[in-house]
C-alpha cells in the first residue's frame, strides 16, 4: 500500500466543519457515517429539492461539494471594455447566484410584461442543491490589456493534445459557469435566468449538459463511484475531497503556489468533451477493456486485487514491467504513483453526456470530463502529455472544451462579490486590498 | 408567423394597465408608422420590379447588385408583412425549411432566386420563381393598404424584428449564398428603431432609464454596421469580425430582452 491521501485512504478520516457545511443536509443524513466526496454516485432518493449548498465561503461551491446527478457547463463570451464594465458583470453574476442557488419566491408582474423567470421551476424556486460555479478564460484576459496583467500564471488557451479533434464551436470561452443540481430542470432554469439577466454582456458560445447515475449504496458500505458510458466506475481513485487541508494542496491556489494574491483560494479548471465511440467499445472483449483501464469492470477494484473493491489501492511497485496492471493501462499512466507523481494530483469531477446521434449513425456519447487543480501545468496538462498515446484513444475523441481559472469564493453579505479581489487588483490605489487575498477567509456562513 | 385578430383594435380601447398611456395616445404613433410601412412596400414593390426584370433578362450581375437593396425594404416591414404567412413563406422563407433545402421544387422567392444567381451565377429556370415573386409582392401591398394596424402588433413588432435577427440573421444563415446579410440586419434594426421612436414620446417621462438604455444599444448596432458601410450598402458578411459579431449580438440579445416590455409599458396585451 502507498501512503497517498487518496480518495481510497480516507475511511476514517475526521470530516472538517467547513466540508459539513457546504454538503448537502438531506444527503449527509442519508450517509452518516460516511461523507460524500466530490466524485461519489448520487444515493437513490437522498436528493431533495430543498437541499440547499452554500454559494458563499473562501472557495465557490461546485468544487469539492459532492456531484449531483445533473450538471452542465456553458462557456461565454464576455462584453466588458473596462474595470468597471466587469465589476459589474460580476456583481450581477453574484446577484443571480444568491438568489438561484437560495430559492423561494419569483417576483410578480404586472401579466402584460413578459414574466421575470422562465417559469420552469413553477412559482417558487427549489434550491434543488444547485451550485453556479464562475471560471475566466485565457482570452478575457488576452483580449483586454488592462486585464491582461492579472492573468492566472498557468492560464493559457487549451492548445491541442495527440487524439485531439477539438470543434471550434465546442472549445474555449471567455467566461464559463458550471451549474450543479440534483435536477436537470434546476440546471436549465440557472442557464435561461443567466442568459435572460444579463444578455448585454454575456453571449452563449456553447453549453454541454451531462449527468451523473444515481445509485443506491449498499446498505452499511461506503459510497461507491458512479459508472461513466464506458460502463466503469469512475472516481475511485480521486483525492479525499473531503480533507480541507488535502484540497489546499491539489485544489485550491494557496500562497506557495507563485500566483497573485487576487487569485488565492480560486482554482484551475480543465473542461474536456470526450466523445467515446461506445458501440465499438461494447464490441471489445471485457479483458481488454479491463486491462486498458487497470480496473475491473464490475466493482473498480484494482487489476492486482480482482476480488477486492474499488477502495483499494493498486501496488504497481510489485508489478514492475506491467504483467497485472498493463504499463498503459489508463489509471497506471495517469498516475504511476510515484513520489514525483504526487505533484500532479488532480480532482474529478466529470458528467456523462448524450447529444443524440451522429452522421454516421453513432451515438454521440461521452465524458464531460472536469477537474480541477492548484495548477494546470502540473495537474490536467502534465496528466494530458502523460495519457497521449494511450491505448484508450482508441475509443474516445476530445472535441471541445477548454481551460479556465475558477474565481476564489465569496462571502454572504453587500461587501462582497464574486471576483471582488480581481477587480481590487486592477485599481493601484487598492493595491491593499489585493494582496491581502479574499477576505472571506474570515467569514464562515 | 404569427396571427393575430384585426379587432384588436377595438378590444384595445377596453384595455388601461397598471402604468398604461392612453390608449388614444397610440393612435397618432399607429398613422405614423401605418404610412411609414406603405412608402417601404411601395419601394419594395418597384425595386421588385426592376430587380424581377433583370432576372428575366439574363442579366446577373444587374440582379445580383438590386437583390440586397430590394429585400431592405421588405426587411424594414417584417412585422407586418409576417402577419401573411402565406406570403412570408412565398417570398422570403429559406431552403432549410423545405425537405430537400435547394433542390426542392417547392423553395421559392428570394433564396431562390439568390440561390440561382450566387450558386449557379445564372438566371436560368428563375423566370417563374422571379414572375410568382412579383406577384406575391404585389399581394403584399394590396393587403397591407386594407390591414387595420393592431396597436399591439405594431408596438411588438419592435422586439419581433429583434428576434428575427438574434434566430436566424446573427450567424449570416439569411443570406447564405450572397453574404449580404448585413444590408437585412440594416433593415431590422431600422424598421424596430421606427417604432421606438414612435411611441418614444409616451413613456420617455414615466421610464427615462429604459429609453436611455434602449438608445446606447441601438447606438452600438448604428456604430458596429457603420465601419462595415460600403458604397450605398455593406461588405459581406464574412467580413464581419468575430468581436463585432458578439458586440451586435450582445445589443440584439439585449434591446430583444429590453423591447419585449415595450407593449406591456403601454398597457397593450
Ligand atoms: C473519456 C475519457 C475518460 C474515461 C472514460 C476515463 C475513465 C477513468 C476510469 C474508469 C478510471 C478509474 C477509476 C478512477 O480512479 O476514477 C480513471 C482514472 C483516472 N483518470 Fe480517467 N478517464 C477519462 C479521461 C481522463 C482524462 C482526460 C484524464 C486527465 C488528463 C484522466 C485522468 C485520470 C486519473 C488521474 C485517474 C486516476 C488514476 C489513479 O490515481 O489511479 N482521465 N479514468
Ligand atoms: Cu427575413
Amino acid at each position: 500500500m502507498t501512503d497517498f491521501p487518496l480518495r481510497t485512504s480516507r475511511r476514517g478520516l475526521l470530516v472538517g466543519a467547513a466540508a459539513l457545511a457546504t454538503a448537502p443536509a438531506a444527503a449527509l443524513a442519508s450517509t452518516e457515517a460516511e461523507p460524500l466526496h466530490a466524485a461519489d454516485a448520487p444515493i437513490e432518493d437522498a436528493a431533495r429539492l430543498s437541499d440547499r449548498i452554500s454559494p458563499f465561503g473562501p472557495h465557490q461551491a461546485g468544487v469539492t461539494t459532492p456531484r449531483p446527478a445533473n450538471g452542465m457547463i456553458a462557456s461565454f463570451h464576455v462584453l466588458a471594455d473596462s474595470p468597471a464594465d466587469l465589476e459589474r458583470l460580476f456583481q450581477r453574476l453574484t446577484d443571480r447566484i444568491v438568489v438561484l442557488t437560495k430559492g423561494g419566491p419569483v417576483p410578480e408582474v404586472d401579466p402584460k410584461l413578459p414574466p421575470t423567470d422562465s417559469g420552469i421551476l413553477g412559482p417558487v424556486l427549489t434550491p434543488d442543491a444547485l451550485t453556479v460555479t464562475v471560471g475566466l478564460g485565457a482570452s478575457l484576459f488576452e483580449d483586454r490589456p488592462w486585464l491582461q496583467p492579472a492573468k492566472p500564471r498557468a492560464l493559457v488557451r487549451m492548445t491541442q493534445f495527440r487524439n485531439d479533434a477539438l470543434i471550434a464551436d465546442l472549445s474555449h470561452g471567455d467566461l464559463v459557469i458550471q451549474f450543479c443540481a440534483n435536477t436537470q430542470d434546476t440546471v436549465i432554469h440557472a442557464l435561461r435566468d443567466i442568459v435572460k439577466s444579463i444578455p448585454d454582456q454575456l453571449v452563449l458560445k456553447w453549453a454541454q449538459a451531462g449527468s451523473v447515475p444515481v445509485i443506491a449504496p449498499p446498505p452499511g458500505a461506503p459510497p461507491e463511484s458512479a459508472r461513466n458510458f464506458l460502463g466503469f466506475r469512475d472516481g475511485s481513485a480521486n483525492p479525499n475531497s473531503a480533507d480541507p487541508s488535502l484540497m489546499d494542496q491539489v485544489v485550491w491556489v494557496g500562497p506557495e503556489n507563485d500566483e497573485s494574491g487576487w487569485a488565492t483560494g480560486g482554482s484551475y479548471m480543465a473542461v474536456r468533451i470526450i466523445r467515446n465511440n461506445v458501440e465499438r467499445w461494447d464490441r471489445t472483449p471485457l479483458l481488454e477493456q479491463e486491462r486498458i483501464f487497470g480496473r475491473t469492470k464490475v466493482t473498480g477494484a484494482p487489476l492486482d486485487q480482482p476480488h477486492g473493491t474499488e477502495a483499494m489501492v493498486p501496488d504497481f511497485k510489485a508489478d514492475p514491467h506491467g504483467k497485472i496492471t498493463p504499463l498503459d493501462s489508463h489509471i497506471r499512466m495517469a498516475n504511476p504513483r510515484t513520489p514525483e507523481s504526487r505533484a500532479n494530483l488532480i480532482l474529478r469531477r466529470p458528467f456523462n453526456y448524450v447529444n443524440g446521434v451522429l452522421k454516421n449513425g453513432q451515438l454521440d456519447q461521452g465524458l464531460l470530463f472536469i477537474c480541477w487543480q492548484a495548477d494546470l501545468e502540473k495537474g490536467f496538462i502534465t496528466v494530458q502529455r502523460r495519457l497521449d498515446g494511450e491505448p484508450l484513444e482508441e475509443y474516445v475523441k476530445p472535441v471541445g472544451g477548454g481551460y479556465f481559472f475558477a474565481l476564489p469564493g465569496f462571502a454572504d453579505g453587500q461587501q462582497d462579490y464574486l471576483g471582488r479581489t480581481l477587480i481590487a487588483s486592477l485599481s493601484p490605489t487598492s493595491q491593499d486590498s489585493s494582496q491581502s487575498g479574499p477576505s472571506t477567509h474570515q467569514v464562515q456562513d | 408567423m404569427r396571427t393575430v385578430t384585426l379587432a384588436a383594435v377595438a378590444g384595445l380601447l377596453a384595455t388601461t394597465g397598471a402604468h398604461a398611456a392612453e390608449p388614444l395616445d397610440l393612435v397618432g404613433p399607429v398613422s405614423d408608422y401605418k404610412l411609414f410601412v406603405s412608402e417601404q412596400t411601395d419601394l419594395l414593390v418597384d425595386e421588385t420590379e426592376a430587380f424581377v426584370a433583370a432576372v428575366k433578362a439574363g442579366e446577373v450581375e444587374k440582379a445580383k447588385a438590386l437583390f440586397a437593396p430590394t429585400r431592405q425594404h421588405y426587411e424594414m416591414i417584417e412585422p407586418i408583412a409576417e402577419l401573411f404567412s402565406d406570403l412570408d413563406v412565398a417570398i422570403d422563407s429559406r431552403a432549410d425549411d423545405y425537405e430537400k433545402a435547394e433542390a426542392d421544387p417547392a423553395f421559392p422567392g428570394f433564396h431562390r432566386i439568390e440561390y440561382g444567381l450566387w450558386e449557379h451565377n445564372s438566371t436560368e429556370g428563375l423566370d417563374p420563381v422571379a414572375d410568382q415573386l412579383l406577384t406575391n409582392v404585389k399581394d403584399l401591398q394590396g393587403r397591407i393598404e386594407s390591414l387595420p394596424f393592431p396597436p399591439e402588433v405594431v408596438v411588438g413588432g419592435a422586439a419581433v424584428l429583434m428576434e428575427e435577427v438574434a434566430a436566424t440573421k446573427i450567424s449570416g444563415e439569411e443570406d447564405r449564398y450572397s453574404h449580404t446579410d448585413l444590408w437585412d440586419f440594416k433593415g431590422n434594426f431600422d424598421g424596430s428603431q421606427k417604432i421606438v421612436e414612435l411611441v418614444k414620446p409616451l413613456i420617455a417621462d414615466q421610464d427615462p432609464a429604459f429609453i436611455k438604455q434602449i438608445d446606447a444599444n441601438f447606438e452600438v448596432i448604428d456604430v458596429t454596421l457603420a465601419k462595415y458601410e460600403e458604397g450605398d450598402g455593406y461588405v459581406t458578411y464574412d467580413k464581419l469580425t468575430d468581436q463585432d459579431r458578439i458586440k451586435l449580438a450582445a445589443a440584439v440579445n439585449a434591446l430583444a430582452e429590453d423591447l419585449s416590455t415595450l407593449r406591456g409599458k403601454l398597457g397593450l396585451d
